[in-house]
């Protein structure tokens, strides 16, 4: 596979061990995380795998152009615009929990809006690039961004303050059922490889997908899983560990670079995962951006010879984003992302029953062309 | 149109200038006429080449072959050529009724300057000069291929300046190529004197912060240039060259790198790059750590920073732009001065400023060495036109610091990266990521 793949699979994978996802996975710690972990596990390689099959059988295409091939326009537009919204409010949750990170830890006297609109203005024309430059920014700030986070893990499993006897208490919780809301954030960072949706046009050529890509992704992504649910509890003790509201910015917290002009490593965490969400919140909105595009047809709006059309999601991107900004706190939050996750299962469940009626209709169509 | 008419014509488009002399030779049943401008033609070529064999021929059929067989000799295609030619140098003669053109232009900038701009230590120290054909002779004897394609236009509709556009016709790629020339076409500047003016015309856009073309003063990046695939466009009358399209890592390169051996030159790339990421976070990174987040830094640190702004009566960001303000002007200063009062000024600014600023306390001590390192660092970089657009841009991450923050500095450090990522030279991606695989197929399309 091109190595483009994986940084959307990764990004999408890593961006989350700060946001929600942990939070939910500890507040069921009892109840069943850590099985709906293996379940998820599973699960999700299988989904990435169907997924990714699914582009290979038709490189370069867009799932808006096989719609449009294959379903009814009643469907296509509504459906389109649905996927732009998904992808939007993914794009949104990022945003705000990193707002209320840094209100929190970083910048506490500055406005919220003030810094929300920070991000927003940083991430926003970048939604307008090409799909190919997305993917080389992409690939560049992940090669900034990632050895320092990987650095991060390496302190923190080397760590004298991390005790193996919470992480192995937790671990004995195994034999709970699993629960929805625990799989539904764990799932959630499976769901990088849907972001093919759009990014598919930039593989043009047949990519091969093996099991050993497979394999190879399923144990990145049980790694991350492994590290984002233990070494919270391997540091903060497993009772009562569902109280924390930042499980991993506290983590970071109890890291110390002796040596380095930078003591804290909290710092370092939240100024490089903030690279990290840029890139996950720039993916997501470029994604719903060119969903919008095929659905009003923005490229053709024209003023005065200019393309305008392009522009116009903007501000409300930017509107809507700043009012939830807002309006939110981190409670609502918490369980808006929760519902959110909660929600994707059953949709992309439900986009899987779809991909495969796409690829009988193609066969069909294409058998149909050859007689 | 007859020869006779051609000669009154061009006598009249030549005659507001007073050099142009016509010499009316006539010996032994041997006629020849000469025209030429006498300050652009070298009299001594033409005495040895035309004056002294006239006298010496035996008849007029054996002379006009002697002067077609003269290397000097070149075609007459449309009495506008003629007149173009004759402003460049040549000397038009007129034998039994027919026109030839020989170039015997005088230029006395043909000789071959020492770098200055791009100076090293290890490979050639000598650049091009300041004439167009000594330029292309060099760039010739130095790349040997077959492929080497030279173009020449005239530019500047005032200065009719030659253009020469050169690449190698195996390795450049045709739309770039095809960019070039109708962009070109489209230059309608009245004077043209220098190529880093194109740099500014080519590229489409009212306002461009990064240079599109890299200036280059010396032979060998040239042809390193031209072996990569690049179009070189020169002009008459001017010691540098620019390349095109080129990529953000051209501009962190020095020919050096490649006389060096791998690891030393792993080691001055590895430098460079910290030089630009210095120059370019430094202040920002004081602006933020001071007046938003100090403790971002270990206590210690920390607290020698406040201690060192104790007095200064401005917020951090003023303080930063005073000193830099300052840096800047002694830059500029520096280049315009002459060099031997460039001294004096550096001395001035440099050592007694500084000292008197903490001093009076005008900026802390912190704020002294870091503009100093950032003074430095912006020299790091190789390539001049990438250093001027660092040392705005830094202004710019400052501002957005002053207003947001270390996050805002970290944003907009990435949001820089996306926009270099974003920008096009010549139909090619500024700044990605390229490596080498071992089979050139790529396994990704363009979307």
């Amino acid at each position: 596979m091109s190595r483009y793949y994986y940084y959307l699979i990764l990004i999408n994978m890593v961006a989350n061990v700060i946001a929600s996802v942990p939070a939910i996975l500890l507040q069921f710690h009892k109840q069943g995380s850590v099985s709906s972990m293996i379940l998820a596990a599973i699960i999700g390689t299988i989904l990435i795998t169907i997924y990714t099959r699914f582009f290979n059988a038709f490189p370069g295409m867009t799932l808006p152009d096989l719609l449009k091939k294959t379903t009814a326009k009643w469907f296509y537009n509504p459906f389109i615009l649905l996927l732009a919204l998904v992808w939007f409010i993914a794009g949104l949750i990022t945003l705000v929990t990193f707002a209320f990170l840094l209100i929190r830890f970083v910048t506490p006297e500055m406005p919220i809006i003030q810094i929300g609109s920070t991000i927003i203005l940083s991430v926003i024309f970048g939604c307008l690039m090409r799909s190919e430059r997305v993917l080389y920014t992409i690939e560049l700030v992940t090669l900034i961004t990632f050895p320092l986070t990987i650095f991060i893990f390496y302190k923190a499993y080397t760590s004298d303050n991390l005790n193996w006897d919470f992480v192995k208490d937790a671990a004995l919780y195994v034999n709970q059922m699993p629960n929805l809301n625990s799989f539904g954030a764990c799932l959630f960072l499976f769901l990088g490889v849907v972001n093919l949706f759009i990014f598919n046009r930039f593989f043009t050529e047949k990519q091969s997908f093996k099991w050993k890509h497979a394999a190879l992704i399923g144990v990145i992504s049980t790694m991350t899983l492994f590290t984002t649910y233990f070494i919270p509890i391997g540091f903060h003790g497993f009772e009562n560990i569902d109280e924390l509201v930042y499980p991993w910015i506290s983590t970071s917290d109890s890291i110390r670079m002796e040596f380095f002009i930078i003591e804290r490593v909290l710092f370092v965490f939240i100024l490089f995962y903030l690279g990290i969400a840029f890139l996950s919140i720039l993916i997501h909105w470029h994604v719903s951006m060119e969903f919008l595009k095929f659905v009003f047809h923005l490229e053709k709006i024209k003023f005065r010879g200019l393309t305008v059309g392009t522009v116009i999601p903007l501000p409300f991107f930017i509107g809507i984003s700043l009012y939830f900004l807002r309006e939110l706190n981190e409670y609502q939050l918490f369980r808006i992302s929760g519902l959110f996750y909660d929600s994707l299962i059953f949709f992309f469940s439900l986009i899987t029953i779809l991909l495969f009626f796409i690829k009988r209709r193609m066969k069909n169509a294409r058998q149909a062309k050859e007689y | 149109m007859s020869s006779m008419e051609t000669i009154k014509w061009i006598n009249e488009q030549l005659k507001p200038t007073n050099e142009f002399i016509q010499k009316n030779l006539d010996y032994e049943n041997k006629h020849i006429l000469l025209f030429y401008l006498k300050s652009v033609v070298d009299s001594d070529m033409l005495q040895n080449l035309i004056i002294t064999p006239f006298f010496d021929m035996k008849s007029e059929e054996q002379l006009r072959l002697y002067v077609q067989a003269l290397p000097q000799f070149q075609e007459v295609q449309s009495k506008e050529q003629i007149r173009q030619e004759l402003l460049n140098g040549n000397v038009l003669a007129f034998i039994q009724d027919e026109l030839y053109l020989l170039d015997f232009r005088l230029s006395n900038n043909d000789k071959v300057n020492q770098t200055n701009v791009e100076t090293t230590i290890h490979g050639s120290q000598l650049a091009l000069s300041d004439n167009l054909m000594t330029n292309i002779n060099l760039i010739r004897t130095n790349y040997h291929q077959s492929s080497l394609s030279i173009e020449y236009l005239d530019k500047g509709e005032v200065n009719q300046q030659k253009v020469a556009i050169i690449y190698d016709q195996e390795k450049v790629k045709s739309d770039v190529l095809d960019i070039i020339r109708t962009r070109l076409q489209k230059v309608d500047k009245q004077v043209i004197t220098s190529t880093t003016q194109l740099n500014n015309y080519l590229n489409d856009k009212k306002f461009s912060l990064f240079p599109q073309m890299i200036m280059t003063e010396r032979p060998d990046r040239i042809i390193y240039n031209l072996a990569g695939g690049k179009v070189v466009l020169l002009v008459d009358g001017n010691p540098q060259a620019v390349a095109t399209p080129v990529v953000f890592f051209d501009f962190m390169t020095t020919m050096e790198d490649n006389y060096h051996t791998v690891l030393i030159s792993f080691f001055l790339r590895i430098l460079r790059y910290a030089g630009l990421i210095l120059s370019l976070l430094l202040p920002s990174l004081y602006v933020g750590a001071t007046s938003y987040t100090p403790e971002v830094f270990r206590t210690e640190l920390a607290l020698t920073v406040a201690g060192s702004r104790v007095g200064v009566p401005f917020s951090s960001f003023i303080e930063v732009l005073f000193m830099l303000f300052f840096m800047e002007l002694l830059l500029e200063a520096s280049i315009r001065l002459p060099k031997a009062v460039s001294a004096t000024a550096t001395t001035v600014g440099g050592l007694i400023l500084g000292t008197a600023v903490t001093e009076a306390s005008l900026a802390s001590n912190i704020m002294v060495i870091i503009v100093s390192a950032v003074a430095i660092s912006t020299f790091v970089i190789p390539v001049n036109e990438m250093a001027f657009s660092i040392r705005v841009l830094r202004l710019l991450l400052i501002l957005v610091t002053s207003l947001f923050g270390l996050a805002g500095l970290v944003l907009g450090f990435f949001a820089l990266i996306m926009y270099l990522v974003n920008l096009d030279s010549f139909g090619e991606p500024y700044l990605k990521l390229y490596t080498v695989s071992k089979n050139k197929k790529r396994s990704e399309g363009k979307a």
